[in-house]
């Protein structure tokens, strides 16, 4: 359809972009915090632009973290009793005149200023001294916008296990590896069985054709948690636990979602083409070939853009099937950065997923090839 | 069968020789299985024993059972027909002649390749009650009469319509299809009904509808079933909004326990695989059933379309 | 047993849940085993949610030789037949199940065992502790060294530790919410002396304690308004970030566990806190307190079950003389690698006095108490959960009253007993499971 009139026209783009950037909006985010501090991530309210604080500590220009700000004043103390003695301290002004004989005063603090301290650059909460801390008012501290680009190699060094005793120490290039045998030879198989099974189910009459379809619709609707534990013993009883082959070798046996898929845009196609070959005494196989083939471009590569997603982020499958971390993919590499408990490093977690997307981004702008000709070129079809 | 009925026959089956395989291979056997389990007492490592229909008669006296089933249909009642709006409106959008068209289905794909434990946090963030995204909107016009959004993902009355409205972003998927599916609309049949005087509107429901029907019977369907069976998206965000460690309960208050996550439970926290399994038949019967009805009515509509 | 030992080393297929730090330090201690030895060899495998996956793969008949799980899982797993009693391996080593056990704090016993079987060793415990925020006791005027010691001070200092903003009357900061982190709602429940399972029953809404502690967890709901609840919960982001409401001072006094200090050194390093034992609620009941600990055990067709039990032992044991970082071994290994107590009685003196932990002091005297406690082991725990979590949803959202919601729990629960203990029967295990019940 083409918008007619300039207004309709600027209709069209104002609702295209308002979508759109509601759209971006995960994968901004997505990339924001991948270049920020740990401690910055998952801020509330949310802040897109990473950023990096300066302050005087001790004397000296340093990093610092935003801890929290103080709501009341008082002061920074030096404390002369309790398990504390000796440490510094902040105290309220009330508690300071109750307590001012176990206390001295280092200085004064305006309510409303931040709690900093000093950015110690360590991964985990291990060791080292104990950080330099203050309470300062808001205008004595810098802050500054800092992407913080180092995050990139330490997620992708971190992928792999960084204990050096590590004896499976696998590293990213591995895990793509296995993504990318995973999808390519999932796409291949998915593309070439299911076209030649859903024409099968569309363009030929057949006795049982209808029931047939039907109970292939009817896979797809039995919820796969209940399959998980008998298709473990199939794969199980092919001996293909702890290979790869389970994530792929399916696929060239068609799959209930592609042959529909097919099926329905094969059903697209005019009838007469098919009538006209074979009145000229082409075969099925022929016809399928040389006029269904050329005229399904775009749903074959929706088909393998589709698929491809699907193995790139397949968590269950991995998870179930493989056992060494030689074997792993991406998808299930990107655990790592979950610890214990469900302790999270999100900065690196959103790098290795930004990484990760990458492959995805590449191929979708390769098949929007097939999308791009537009309706003017298409028109000869009918 | 006639000779010609024969033939006819032998190429249907060689063209679909594969799926038989596959079918046969990898399908049938985990399907039958499952069938069998669902009249077992059968917890997945002992051998399973048979007790008729007694699961099918304590699903019948299960409280979670029926309230997993309302909540599962309201998502679906809503999430399906929305979803197909949108992602239609959409697609016909961007098959529009405008600028920069490439760059916009990247966009509107996006969502669909953001891993999920990425968004996932996002949408939290958006539905957040106090610093959303998404009551920083609404507040704009409820302020003025003394409103304020919901605590959507937290508040049990909101939930699930918030889990509707995250669906939304993921209809790149179907906008793929449903592109995908207009470059086979022939461009002389809108260029008869311009030359007819027919509007915007009338070209969309009768040129474009009828030729596409049996893609929109396609993404119809498989919204559907997807609605039926939601898990991983509803899972991660009931955990993420209520942080209580244990998702598989659809909090708050059971509001998003959602029929796939109690199957789930049943299955593979209290190892009661055959109420699972009868669980999961009950599933595809409504469903079956459901998609019978949807293919019925668009054969009404558009002859081709199932 | 062994005749070619020195031949061909055995390789043990270990599945964990650990990656990042915790898996490094798994990695450690293995490799420690490994080298100590030349007949067995473990081969660490880090995995998403093992439990499930061992429970896939034991019923396809291809276990790993040890599944690292959660102690909730016990119960279950053994009653389905997915685990082996370890009761034959312990015998073998000449002890009885008493001896074994005798190793552990009595919590971290009771966890490895039941229905009168030891069915796990213990990888990594854990205990909870009250943590507060020294800065917030300050500026409400309260010792910051002196966190409260019975139910009533405690309440008395949540009150006090809660601040209204002075022009919308909103809430900024509250002393307590039992949500955050809001996983354990049962323990609250033992906390104020109730039971969840009495001899072969169900006692969840029939003891009133149970009810009491709800009405309890209901009370915070009740006293800031269920609005102002909501909106200040907003506020929190999830538990472990920057933002989770107890490093961003939004809430002042949490039950968490032994990895917490980790976190906070991580996520909010500048936190000025106090770790304490849980105020006393029951009059003479002191040191109450909550356990839990990640659990080794053997799947039903392991392959390699002797050698199995090789490294559970191994890992279930230390070094009691260790007077260096180099002497540490098995459980204090792991457990100074990974900043936890140990669950054994008996704690060498690097340990004890070299920890890297900075409360461990506070942890050890906790899980050492006799009043520490942990999930009741049985067989319908993970349904007992739900319904534990989903009335502790009910009472503080106002949805119900605590004797409603539990009654509601109960009947399900009950009925869920009753069938559960049929399934036991058409198996054959009841009569064995039956006499020794929790």
């Amino acid at each position: 359809m083409r918008p007619k009139t300039q207004f309709s026209r600027a209709v069209v783009t104002a609702l295209l972009l308002l979508f759109s950037a509601a759209f971006a909006v995960p994968f901004v985010w997505l990339l924001s915090t991948s270049l920020k501090p740990i401690e910055q991530t998952l801020s509330l309210p949310i802040t897109f632009l990473p950023r990096a604080h300066y302050a005087d500590l001790d004397g000296r220009r340093m990093e610092v973290t935003l801890d929290f700000q103080v709501t009341q004043a008082g002061a920074v103390v030096r404390l002369l009793s309790g398990d504390d003695a000796g440490k510094l301290g902040f105290m309220g002004a009330a508690q300071l005149a109750q307590h001012a004989d176990s206390a001295v005063v280092v200085h004064p603090v305006a309510a409303g200023s931040w709690h900093v301290t000093q950015r110690l650059d360590r991964a985990t909460g291990e060791g080292g001294p104990s950080p330099l801390w203050d309470v300062l008012p808001r205008d004595r501290i810098d802050t500054h916008i800092k992407f913080r680009w180092e995050n990139y190699p330490r997620a992708l060094a971190a992928l792999g296990g960084d204990a050096e005793s590590d004896r499976h120490r696998v590293g990213f290039w591995t895990f793509l590896a296995n993504s990318l045998t995973v999808a390519v030879l999932g796409v291949i198989g998915t593309v070439i069985s299911n076209a030649i099974i859903a024409y099968g189910f569309a363009r030929l009459r057949w006795k049982g054709r209808d029931a047939f379809f039907a109970l292939t619709l009817a896979t797809m609707m039995v919820p796969f948690p209940v399959l998980m534990v008998p298709l473990y013993g199939v794969f199980k009883a092919f001996g293909l636990i702890g290979t790869l082959l389970p994530l792929w070798l399916p696929t060239w046996f068609g799959s209930a979602f592609n042959i529909f898929l097919m099926r329905q845009f094969f059903r697209t196609i005019p009838e007469e083409l098919s009538e006209a070959a074979r009145i000229d005494g082409c075969s099925e196989w022929r016809i399928f070939w040389r006029i269904i083939i050329p005229l399904s471009t775009p749903v074959l590569v929706v088909a393998a853009l589709f698929h491809f997603i699907f193995a790139w982020y397949d968590f269950l499958g991995p998870l179930l099937y493989l056992t060494r971390k030689d074997t792993y993919t991406l998808a299930i590499a990107l655990q790592s950065y979950e610890s214990q408990n469900g302790g999270v490093q999100w900065h690196y977690l959103m790098a290795a997923s930004a990484v990760t997307i990458l492959p995805v981004i590449i191929l979708f702008l390769f098949g929007q090839k097939s999308f791009i000709r537009g309706i003017a070129t298409t028109g000869s079809k009918g | 069968m006639t000779r010609n009925e024969k033939k006819q026959f032998r190429a249907g089956i060689g063209f679909t020789s594969l799926w038989i395989v596959g079918l046969a291979a990898f399908t049938a056997y985990p399907i039958l299985a499952s069938l069998y389990y669902s009249f077992c007492d059968y917890s997945i490592l002992k051998s399973p024993v048979w007790i008729g229909l007694e699961n099918y008669q304590q699903l019948a006296q299960d409280g979670l059972f029926w309230k997993s089933l309302r909540n599962t249909l309201f998502y679906a009642g809503l999430s399906v027909p929305l979803g197909t709006v949108v992602a239609l409106g959409l697609a016909v959008l961007l098959n529009s002649e405008v600028r920069g068209k490439s760059a916009y289905r990247l966009l509107f794909f996006m969502p669909s390749i953001v891993p999920i434990v990425a968004s996932s946090m996002l949408w939290l963030w958006i539905f957040n009650g106090q610093y959303g995204l998404m009551n920083g909107f609404l507040n704009l016009f409820l302020t003025p009469f003394g409103l304020h959004g919901p605590a959507w993902l937290a508040d049990p009355a909101w939930s699930k319509p918030a889990l509707v409205i995250m669906s939304l972003w993921g209809t790149g998927n179907a906008v793929v299809i449903y592109l995908a599916g207009l470059q086979n609309v022939p461009t002389e049949l809108y260029e008869a009904a311009e030359i007819d005087g027919a509007s915007a509107w009338q070209r969309f429901v009768h040129v474009t509808l009828p030729s596409i029907a049996p893609v929109v019977a396609f993404n119809g369907i498989m919204a559907l079933i997807s609605a039926m069976q939601l898990f991983a998206q509803a899972y991660i965000m009931s955990e993420g909004a209520n942080g209580n460690g244990n998702a598989s309960d659809g909090n708050p208050a059971r509001s998003t326990l959602f029929y796939t996550i109690y199957l789930f439970s049943t299955a593979f926290q209290d190892l009661r695989m055959g109420y699972a399994s009868a669980m999961a038949y009950i599933l595809f019967l409504i469903t079956a059933a459901l998609t019978w009805a949807a293919a019925r009515f668009s054969r009404g509509q558009y002859e081709d379309a199932v | 047993m062994h005749p070619a030992a020195a031949a061909e080393p055995v390789h043990v297929v270990y599945w964990e849940k650990w990656v990042g730090v915790e898996g490094q330090a798994a990695q450690a201690v293995i490799d420690t085993f490994n080298r100590s030895q030349d007949r067995i060899i473990v081969d660490y495998y880090a995995t998403s949610v093992p439990d499930r996956k061992t429970l896939v793969a034991t019923a396809g008949g291809d276990p790993p030789d040890i599944a690292g799980l959660h102690e909730q899982n016990i119960a279950t797993f053994a009653d389905a037949e997915v685990l082996q009693p370890l009761d034959d391996f312990i015998h073998r080593e000449g002890l009885t199940n008493e001896e074994w056990l005798s190793r552990y704090y009595p919590v971290y016993a009771k966890i490895c065992t039941h229905g009168g079987h030891i069915y796990a060793g213990i990888s990594t415990p854990a205990v909870e502790a009250l943590y507060w925020n020294k800065t917030l006791f300050r500026e409400a005027g309260l010792d910051p060294d002196r966190p409260p010691r019975t139910l009533a001070e405690f309440n008395d200092y949540a009150r006090r530790l809660t601040r209204h903003d002075p022009k919308t009357g909103r809430l900024t900061q509250v002393g307590f919410l039992p949500q955050d982190p809001g996983w354990w709602p049962w323990i609250f429940c033992d906390w104020f002396g109730g039971r969840l399972v009495e001899g072969n029953r169900i006692t969840f809404a029939t003891d009133p304690h149970n009810v009491a502690a709800y009405a309890w967890m209901q009370s915070f709901t009740k006293e800031y308004g269920l609005e102002n609840v909501k909106a200040l919960s907003s506020e929190f982001g999830p538990w472990a970030s920057p933002a989770a409401p107890f490093f961003t001072g939004k809430i002042a006094m949490v039950f968490q566990g032994v990895w917490y200090d980790n976190y906070i050194r991580q996520y909010k390093p500048g936190l000025d806190y106090g770790v304490g034992p849980w105020p006393e609620n029951v009059p003479g009941v002191k040191d109450f307190a909550m356990a839990e600990a990640d659990v080794l055990t053997i799947p039903r067709g392991a392959k390699h079950a002797s050698e199995a039990w090789e490294f559970i032992k191994y890992l279930n044991s230390a070094n009691p003389n260790a007077q260096s970082r180099e002497e540490l071994q098995g459980a204090e290994l792991m457990d100074f690698l990974q900043l936890k107590n140990s669950p054994l009685r008996v704690w060498s003196p690097y340990f004890t006095n070299h920890n890297p932990h900075p409360h461990i002091a506070m942890m050890r005297l906790l899980s050492a108490s006799p009043n520490a406690t942990c999930v009741p082991q049985i067989g319908i725990w993970q349904e007992y959960y739900r319904e534990v979590i989903s009335s502790f949803d009910r009472v503080r959202l106002m949805d119900a009253t605590p004797e409603e919601a539990l009654a509601y729990s109960q009947a399900r629960l009950d009925a869920s007993w009753t069938r559960y203990r049929k399934s036991l029967e058409r198996h054959g295990q009841w009569a064995a499971l039956g006499e020794t019940a929790p």
